[in-house]
């Protein structure tokens, strides 16, 4: 397996990566495209003439190059408070110094940014180029330098090289663009941000709703990659999201909200109209519901749980995706990666039942267009479906072209966030059971435990992003379910994911973020059998000073 | 603490600046970043009614709000103001653990303000247009003060304490707009009271402080709705082409890696309503166009120059001609300067051009003349005893007066009718003859100085504190040009020197105000020459920097031209960044002591830039040359 002998280039021979030959991935020649032209035609330029006589050539140069249009309006009390158009290239210039078993990079990422024109003028982008390029060799030099000195102070060698080779690449995909109603959209915000007052159902409370807005996100991202290996790229993504936020205090002072939304790939992938308002209207309910629900007991609860999907999700994203994205470990230990999982490999990290898969070839799930989908990465590989877990043990890591350990080749997951290098990041993942229980199933393994153990049990159906429950219900052996506030989940962690999980339901829940990098995560319920729910010892706020404005009389 | 005042001039706006080449990549990830704000922050803003807006973006709604029916957004603030005046500290609140109850605390002061900002921003390098917004803004700033005016929530180091900013809807909805500043206000009276606290706690246990002054003036309520701004109008498109032939300039220029033009226009309306009966709603308009340049010498030292044109409308800009004009020479004499010898150590006479001396006046006098900085335990108190004593020859007069639209017909970008606390503009004579006479005051009192004379200005989102608007230096001993350069060889002669320094140009650095750093100024001179007394040619030097006490530069000048200059420009302080204007002749200083500046250890770039000729040049630049 080991590429170790390909890979002992002496560090003044570069470019070796085109005669690794070449795969073409797309009809279209890729020369068609001015801007890819300007790009290779300076990337040509650059890499017969930087050096600095004396010092090292750089072995490996990419150019990206990244156009970004972004929409953003956002709603408050049933009127606009802000609306803003945004559309800007940059481009990104990635210099190695060195060879692939030990180079200029860090951990970090390594490259240099520029403002590249809108107008797409070539001899402005080479400009923008040539700038990047110079900062990030001179960049590259001083950072080889540094670390070559450090790897001096450590006994072993690092556990991997730095870089792996990769074939040509040739994608020209469509252009992503930002299409959208914007006036339409404009509506929606303000109307749902409003209907705290305008709505019957939620005017009784309207004076205990401290804010009420409504957002819209849009994003589409072109980029532009051309580097030395002679990969030639076009491709991007766009991505929509809709999030409704509102929320108050209870007579306590404890400080509550509701906040969700829709994501999806195309603004018609969102929520209707209807929809939306329908779940603001909801929202508005159950954080009324809120207000009025008890705390949750003062004495700790230590038992079965059930996890709704959107809520598993939530606990996969935090404590197992980013322990199987293949970081490099610290210079000079013997370490395989970063985080949690670093010595897991072949050992159980699930339960048996559960095995995870990240594909993102697959680019659309129960008739939903999958945000986390691509065909090539952004180091210009070509992504594969990858095993993750098979039946609780982990056989792979998400790796990209920054080897670890016992996986010396990428399999296409280096993704980039805008701006930045590229990482090690999961795409789609798919957690599946294989003994998946109906949702009445499920529920009556629940119940039958609660009826064992004599007690009420947990069932949570949303979270924040930091694992504490907003809609939690506290739920009796006999079935009936109490809406409780003020709790936070502990000991969920790895451990409770590794030996804790009784049982998975089968009813996949698609969570999408286009945030930093757009990902995907499906999974199903999950029920815990031993997860510790907590009151809150938050300091308790105060409750207004004052008064709202009278709302108007509709 | 130390603040440092990226100041005056150009280089503020300008993404490339006095600072090292670090800057420009700081820029671009500031611009990066804010894309990344705008577009991946979403759910984040929606928690509560959104932070202040930051972003520049088109706003499709923008021009229909805002100059229509005004007097419902004045009318909403007025009387929301006058509900939480009513209603908070009204109600008597239980006390834990007892059966009594306290009243809350009433606020004395609380003031609205509300900037609404239409503005049109183009930036283009190198003959392309990098980016073109327009947008639309409402910002509120909501101040609380508790306690009194002889001690309330702002007290020493609580200043900010008083304010809450706060995006507002774009539209004229009232139950909207007064639902938000109700929002902010209920927060912002939770910020005061927990600030007051503080404030009470430490002055038990600190000593007794220096200046007791109050923590805020009284002052009659001022009431003036002035004539509302048109729409902002820009041709973008016309604007663009415009762009594009002028940093196209720069392509002539091989050894110019660095440049920038840039246009913003903005059309502002400022409201303000305040508990002590001020109402005041003033229409504010600026355009600018800042074109910038950077280039390295083989032995890594960077060097700056910028050119500002300065109108209340885009319209009024200069026309392209000279622009254009002013462009070429500047690239031609920053190209000039790369090769120009460094300087050598230097102590004897040297003229300030008139934009020059305006910068160093506006550093070195106006900075430290600012109220604030005479009391407070960091502060360096350079001229606090220097009242009613000289500090500059008696020949010189200086003055801050923002009523000045223009000065000789060129446009003054410190003007302002009303300051951010509501206070009327107004002319202060801050040196007569010499001699100190007063501070610039905002509303934050000082020994001896219990009002507020019209400067207390801030960026939204900051506390206002007393800051220039347009300084004006003045001369009762002025000489021509040839005589001053008369007078210059014959000091440098006198001294023994070979040659005096002429400073055409200089860039402030940053003013150190603070107790703990030593009082220097730093002014980093952009355009040096020698003036050779046996009457060779002047010659270009770089690298120069200044080094020197304010007072003892500040005394040394013996003579000045009669032909003022004005330096127009953005100044950044703890405030925030605000326009202001410097006025001054050249003037003839016996005493100035340089050293060679520090400077970077880059190499230029290592490639020449890309060639031209595959490629059609989008202002038509000559393609020699490379």
């Amino acid at each position: 397996m080991r590429m170790r002998a390909l890979l002992m280039i002496p560090a003044l021979c570069s470019f070796v990566a085109p005669a690794l030959g070449s795969v073409a991935l797309a009809e279209a020649p890729p020369a068609a495209d001015p801007i890819l032209t300007a790009m290779q035609q300076e990337l040509a330029r650059e890499k017969s003439d930087l050096v600095i006589p004396g010092m090292l050539r750089p072995y490996f140069i990419q150019y990206r190059l990244e156009d970004i249009h972004t929409y953003d309006a956002i709603a408050s009390y049933g009127a606009l408070t802000r609306e803003s158009e945004n559309h800007q290239r940059v481009v990104r210039v990635e210099v190695r110094i060195g060879s692939e078993v030990s180079d200029s990079s860090s951990a970090r990422g390594d490259g240099s940014l520029e403002l590249a024109p809108g107008d797409g003028d070539p001899a402005a982008l080479k400009y923008a180029l040539w700038s990047a390029t110079d900062d990030a060799y001179k960049n590259a030099l001083r950072a080889y330098a540094a670390k070559q000195a450090t790897l001096k102070n450590f006994q072993s060698a690092p556990t991997a090289n730095d870089f792996t080779p990769a074939k040509a690449v040739t994608l020209i995909e469509p252009m992503a663009t930002l299409t959208l109603d914007r006036d339409d959209w404009k509506h929606r915000l303000i109307e749902a941000s409003g209907l705290f007052d305008t709505s019957p159902e939620t005017r009784s409370f309207a004076e205990a709703v401290e804010y009420s807005s409504a957002n819209l996100s849009a994003l589409a991202v072109n980029r532009y990659t051309v580097n030395t290996d002679g990969t030639v790229l076009r491709h991007g993504y766009s991505g929509y999201s809709e999030t409704v936020s509102v929320g108050g205090q209870a007579a306590d002072g404890m400080e509550l909200g509701r906040s969700n939304g829709s994501v999806a790939a195309t603004a018609t992938g969102l929520e209707s109209a209807a929809a939306l308002n329908k779940r603001t209207i909801d929202d508005l309910i159950s954080f009324n519901d809120l207000r009025h629900a008890p705390t949750v007991d003062p004495e700790d609860y230590h038992g079965p749980v059930l996890f709704s999907g959107d809520a598993s999700a939530d606990v996969f994203n935090r404590l197992f995706v980013p322990n199987v994205e293949a970081d490099r470990p610290d210079i000079g230990t013997s370490a395989r990666t970063q985080g949690v999982y670093q010595s897991s490999y072949k050992t159980p990290i699930l339960p048996s039942f559960l095995s995870v898969a990240d594909d993102p070839t697959m680019r659309s799930f129960e008739g939903h267009a999958l945000l986390g989908a691509y065909k090539v990465d952004d180091e210009g590989v070509p992504v594969e479906p990858v095993d993750i877990v098979v039946h609780g043990k982990l056989m792979n890591y998400l790796i990209g072209r920054q080897p670890v350990k016992d996986f010396p080749e990428s399999n296409g997951h280096g993704r980039a966030m805008l701006g930045q290098s590229a990482h090690s990041r999961a795409g789609v993942v798919i957690i599946k059971s294989s003994d998946p229980l109906s949702a009445d199933a499920l529920r009556a393994k629940l119940l039958a435990l609660a009826k064992e153990q004599g007690r009420d049990v947990y069932e949570v159906e949303t979270m924040n992003g930091e694992l504490v429950p907003r809609l939690l219900y506290r739920v009796s052996p006999d079935g009936k379910r109490t809406l409780v506030r003020g709790a936070i989940f502990d000991e969920l962690d790895q451990r409770a994911i590794r030996s804790g999980i009784l049982a998975a339901g089968g009813k996949p829940y698609i969570a999408q973020q286009v945030g930093l990098l757009p990902e995907t995560t499906i999974a199903p319920e999950l029920l815990f059998g031993d997860i510790t729910v907590r009151r809150a010892n938050e300091e308790q706020q105060k409750l207004p000073y004052y008064p709202p404005p009278a709302l108007p009389q509709n | 603490m130390t603040y440092t005042f990226p100041e005056a001039g150009p280089s503020l706006i300008s993404p490339d600046s006095y600072r090292s080449a670090v800057s420009r990549f700081d820029f671009h990830q500031k611009l990066f970043w804010h894309v990344l704000i705008v577009s991946l922050c979403g759910p984040a803003l929606a928690v509560v009614p959104t932070a202040v807006a930051q972003d520049v973006g088109s706003a499709q709604s923008a021009a229909v709000a805002s100059s229509m029916q005004q007097p419902l957004l004045m009318d909403a603030m007025g009387t929301e103001l006058q509900r939480a005046l009513t209603e908070l500290g009204s109600a008597a609140t239980p006390v834990a653990s007892s059966s009594e109850k306290v009243l809350a605390q009433k606020p004395y002061f609380i003031s609205y303000t509300v900037a609404d900002a239409e503005s049109v921003t183009i930036t283009s390098q190198y003959g392309a247009i990098m980016n073109s917004n327009e947008s639309h803004e409402r910002t509120a700033d909501v101040q609380v003060r508790l306690g009194t005016p002889a001690e309330d929530n702002t007290h020493g180091a609580h200043r900010s304490s008083a304010l809450t900013t706060m995006a507002l809807p774009l539209a004229d909805d009232r139950a909207a707009i007064e639902r938000t500043l109700w929002y902010a206000t209920n927060r912002g009276y939770g910020k005061a009271l927990d600030a007051l606290e503080k404030v009470k706690t430490e002055q038990q246990v600190r000593a007794r402080e220096e200046d007791s002054s109050p923590d805020f003036t009284e002052e009659r309520p001022q009431v003036d709705i002035l004539a509302k701004e048109s729409p902002l109008s820009v041709d973008r498109s016309a604007w663009e082409s415009r762009l594009r032939e002028i940093s196209g300039v720069f392509r002539q220029y091989p050894n110019i890696f660095y440049d920038t033009a840039v246009l913003q226009a903005t059309h502002e309306t400022d409201y303000f309503v305040s508990s002590d009966g001020t109402k005041v709603e003033a229409p504010n308009h600026v355009a600018r166009l800042i074109v910038a340049a950077r280039t390295r010498a083989s032995d890594g030292m960077d060097m700056f120059r910028d050119e500002t044109f300065e109108a209340d409308s885009a319209g009024h800009l200069p026309d392209q001609t000279e622009v254009m004009a002013k462009t070429q020479a500047m690239a031609k004499g920053l190209n000039d300067l790369r090769t120009a010898p460094i300087t050598e150590p230097y102590n004897g006479p040297a003229i300030l051009s008139g934009r020059a001396a305006a910068v160093f006046f506006h550093e070195v006098l106006g900075h430290r003349l600012e109220g604030q900085r005479q009391r407070g335990d960091e502060e360096g108190e350079t001229f606090t005893k220097l009242l009613g004593k000289p500090i500059l020859p008696e020949f010189l007069s200086v003055a801050d007066d923002p009523t000045l639209t223009n000065y000789n017909g060129y446009p003054l970008s410190g003007h302002y009718l009303f300051d951010n606390e509501g206070q009327p503009a107004q002319r202060v004579q801050l040196v007569k003859d010499g001699v100190l006479q007063t501070f610039l005051m905002s509303r934050l009192p000082i020994a001896g100085f219990a009002n507020s004379n019209g400067h207390g200005r801030a960026e939204i989102g900051k506390m206002p504190t007393g800051r220039q608007g347009n300084l004006i230096v003045t001369s009762a001993k002025t000489v021509s040009d040839a005589k001053l350069r008369q007078m210059l060889k014959e000091a440098a002669r006198k001294q023994g020197k070979t040659y005096g320094l002429y400073f055409e140009d200089i860039s402030s650095g940053f003013a150190v105000t603070t107790r703990r750093s030593p009082q220097a100024f730093q002014v980093i001179p952009l355009v040096v020459y020698r003036v050779y007394v046996d009457g060779r040619p002047d010659e270009l030097v770089r690298g120069v920097s200044i080094v020197g006490t304010p007072q003892a530069a500040l005394r040394s000048i013996v003579a000045t031209d009669d032909q003022p200059e004005i330096f127009n420009g953005l100044c950044g302080a703890e405030s925030g960044t605000i326009p202001v204007s410097a006025v001054a002749p050249a003037m003839l200083v016996s005493q100035i002591e340089t050293q060679r500046q520090a400077q970077g250890t880059s190499r230029p770039p290592i490639v020449p830039p890309p060639p031209l000729d595959d490629v059609a040049s989008a202002s038509g630049s000559p393609k020699g040359g490379r």
